[in-house]
């Protein structure tokens, strides 16, 4: 246990170090407060901010573009990914496509999307979904074509058909990379539904830095990024954790 | 029980040219035979193995088992594999209860199959662990157990005990053939130790190098059960030893 | 037979799904028949109106130009920093929780804050680019030297090559594939990071350009411009692996997940 403390206490002293210098230079005057404010300053308004219901509103609509987009992007990488692994022709059909789509940054499909899904939520999730859906993909095809032959074999002995054997053997074993897949995944969806509010939107937390932008109040621009980023983290961690409790008894490391 | 005619097999390689693994092999194995597959490393004998149970298709010839065509796996053909091939994410008792579910076994009967069978290759107790906190002995003792829950007729071991210490090897080669004694199922054994396939089986195939080709076929006479201890002393032993290490050595690798 | 032969020549493949999207397109504009989907055929014949148009072919090459700027920056400054990150423990232990918190924040967000600070010119856009390169640059370098296997450094000290030469001869090459592989996150990064931050700054560049023709509901030009800019990712991304492989030809390959997002 102090071990651990240790290790939190060394990973947090930089950034406590980073923190404390910023609200100094601020304080000293060094900074003008009106182009960046001080640390304790975004917290004060974003813990003010918590408290209110329209902030919490621009929260949820953020989380659940997010969560849409990363279960799309789940349920399809997964799906494609594991049926590329198992079959050859449907391997053969992916994967170029797939390299032909990878280099292409998503961001600009968005115009497209907008024109298709309109300037709401659909377009948003869309965009998450095209995002997060390649490393889950890389991810899951990469996890499945390591899996040992003779795990497949020794199944197909028992009476297991190929079929079943997806499911069966493919997803489980693949299921560290794909829960790593899944991490970078969430981080990019952070990333592309807090832009895409920025670019068009009416709500939602990138929206609100842009509000901010358009009024002059910097510290309510630093609050979204915050929130964000902490938001961020949190998922990452939750992520870490229940990625250890499902793969308890595997022999992986990863 | 198992007719293997004229089988075949040619790889190609990944600079496009084809290399011949296994050249006209032709083996019959009558039920209940404990037959050992013996030869240097890359002499195919795995790949025979493997188109026996189906996982690798041959370039020609056929493999008959009881009779029928073999097209692919089944549960009358059970392996057990050299690097064990456990399900990580399954403890013991899931990886043994695998082929009872899959047959079709209903859960109490199945589990209580599980207890009987962990009993009898000394696991009783790591019900709950997982492959990862075993050693190597116990966790081949592990895949043997699954191989065996589904009851096939025949057993595919594929130089199970390589990857383990001298020691934990001689122990396991009794416990299979204490195992082997009870059902007498049909087994071809994969090997390249002398030794092991004299001690081990009625009969040995011994192959040659690459590609594979028949080089022998050598009926053990010793009587069963046999006795490490007392064998090693036995002059048929000796000798049946010293006439098939002439034989493979016949051959510059 | 001569088909499957054609289709495992390099090339074909991704040329062939290309023409499969294509199709789809077609297919999907015909039968949705809005407005928003333009059919493919008909963005196609718009493509030379956007490529040979002076005006936004000077305003892809400014875009370029800076993403160009910001990479090159980051590559002598973030590289270095991941190499020596790799061989510090104690530089590691500073810089990495730093680039762990910035890690989630979207780089092209902070360009409204960047240009409250330095103004709406091109060096706010150079250095969110440049930052948005940094932290994969960084984050595989430092995975590179610390890959380095240690009986080599220990070789080279034996021979008595001095710490310098050591750098330069073992640690280098030993963690060249995997700053390439950051490299080539990296150039992806810059694009992602490009696009966006004009799409939010809308001073200038393909990412203005895109909204622009929304705006003025030039439906055809908009689903043009992202050809042209999926054909840049794209062309980049396949020069970047030729480099790539002639200068790494000794190491593995690897498939990665290519990391997206701003």
């Amino acid at each position: 246990m102090r071990a651990a403390l240790k290790l939190a206490l060394v990973h947090a002293y930089p950034v406590a170090l980073l923190l404390a210098v910023w609200e100094a230079c601020v304080d000293a005057g060094l900074v003008r407060k009106i182009l960046l404010p001080a640390p304790s300053a975004v917290f004060a308004r974003l813990a003010e901010l918590l408290q209110t219901a329209t902030f919490l509103e621009h929260v949820a609509q953020t989380l659940e573009r997010l969560f849409a987009g990363l279960a799309i992007a789940t349920a399809l990488g997964v799906a494609l990914g594991l049926a590329a692994a198992a079959s050859r022709p449907a391997g053969r059909m992916i994967q170029p496509l797939v390299r032909v789509l990878a280099p292409i940054p998503k961001i600009a499909l968005y115009p497209a999307l907008i024109l298709i899904l309109g300037f709401d939520h659909a377009s948003k999730i869309a965009l998450v979904a095209a995002d997060a859906v390649f490393p889950i993909l890389f991810a899951t095809l990469h996890g499945a074509r390591m899996v040992e032959p003779k795990l497949l074999w020794s199944a197909r002995a028992a009476g297991t058909s190929p079929r079943a054997c997806v499911f069966k053997i493919l997803l489980p074993a693949a299921l560290p990379s794909i829960l790593t897949g899944f991490r970078i995944a969430l981080v990019i969806s952070c990333v592309v539904v807090f832009l895409a509010e920025m670019v068009s939107s009416t709500d939602g937390l990138g929206h609100l830095l842009i509000r901010a932008a358009r009024a002059f109040r910097t510290v309510d621009m630093f609050v979204p990024l915050v929130t964000i980023s902490l938001l961020g983290l949190a998922l990452n961690a939750l992520v870490a954790a229940g990625r250890r409790r499902l793969l308890a008894g595997y022999g992986e490391s990863r | 029980m198992i007719e293997i005619e004229r089988l075949s097999k040619t790889f190609r390689t990944e600079t496009g040219a084809d290399h011949a693994a296994l050249l006209d092999i032709s083996l019959s194995v009558p039920q209940g035979q404990f037959v050992s597959i013996l030869g240097p490393s890359g002499c195919g004998k795995s790949t025979l193995l493997y188109i026996v149970g189906g996982f690798v298709r041959a370039s020609s010839g056929q493999v008959r088992v009881a009779g029928r065509e073999v097209t692919g796996p089944g549960p009358d053909r059970g392996p057990v594999f050299q690097e064990f091939a456990l399900f990580p994410w399954k403890s013991v008792t899931g990886n043994v209860i695998y082929g009872l579910l899959e047959q079709g076994v209903p859960r109490g009967e199945a589990e209580r199959r599980v207890a009987k069978l962990l009993e009898a290759v000394h696991l009783k107790g790591y019900e709950n662990f997982y492959p990862k906190e075993l050693s190597g002995g116990m966790k081949q003792r592990v895949a043997i157990a699954r191989t065996l829950a589904y009851d096939p007729a025949i057993l595919l071991m594929d130089e199970p005990f390589g990857a383990l210490d001298a020691h934990t090897r001689t122990l396991l080669q009794n416990e299979l053939l204490s195992i082997w004694e009870r059902d007498r199922k049909t087994v071809l054994f994969v090997t390249h130790s002398v030794e092991e396939a004299i001690f081990l089986s009625d009969r040995v195939f011994v192959m040659t190098a690459s590609p594979g080709r028949q080089k022998a076929v050598i009926d053990i006479e010793l009587p069963r059960p046999r006795v490490r201890s007392e064998l090693l002393l036995d002059r048929r032993y000796q000798e049946t030893v010293v006439e098939i290490e002439r034989l493979m050595e016949n051959r510059v690798e | 037979m001569r088909l499957r032969g054609l289709l495992s020549l390099p090339g074909v493949p991704p040329l062939v799904s290309l023409l499969a999207l294509l199709a789809l397109w077609q297919l999907a504009a015909a039968v949705l028949g809005i407005e928003g989907l333009p059919s493919a055929s008909s963005v196609l014949a718009s493509l030379p109106g956007v490529l040979f148009d002076l005006e936004s072919l000077a305003e892809i090459g400014a875009s370029l130009e800076r993403m160009a700027l910001g990479f090159a920056i980051a590559v002598a400054t973030a590289i270095p920093l991941g190499l020596v990150m790799g061989r510090s423990r104690a530089v590691a232990g500073f810089f990495g929780p730093l680039l762990t918190l910035i890690y989630p924040v979207p780089k092209a967000a902070l360009m409204p804050i960047i240009m409250l600070w330095f103004g709406v010119g091109d060096f706010s856009k150079v250095l969110v680019i440049f930052l948005g390169v940094s932290l994969p640059l960084v984050y595989h370098s430092q995975a590179g030297a610390r890959a380095v296997d240690e009986k080599l450094v220990w070789s080279a000290m034996a021979m008595g090559m001095p710490a310098r030469r050591r750098v330069f001869s073992i640690i280098l090459p030993s963690a060249l594939p995997e700053v390439m592989l950051g490299c080539r996150v990296g150039i992806a990064m810059a694009l992602i990071v490009m696009v966006s931050s004009e799409m939010i700054a809308r001073q200038s560049g393909v990412g203005n350009l895109l909204f622009n023709s929304l705006d003025m509901a030039q439906y055809r030009t908009v689903y043009a411009t992202i050809l042209v800019i999926g054909a840049i990712g794209f062309a980049l991304d396949a020069l970047f692996e030729r480099v790539r492989r002639r200068l790494t030809f000794w190491a593995e390959a690897r498939e990665d997940a290519v990391a997206g997002g701003g």
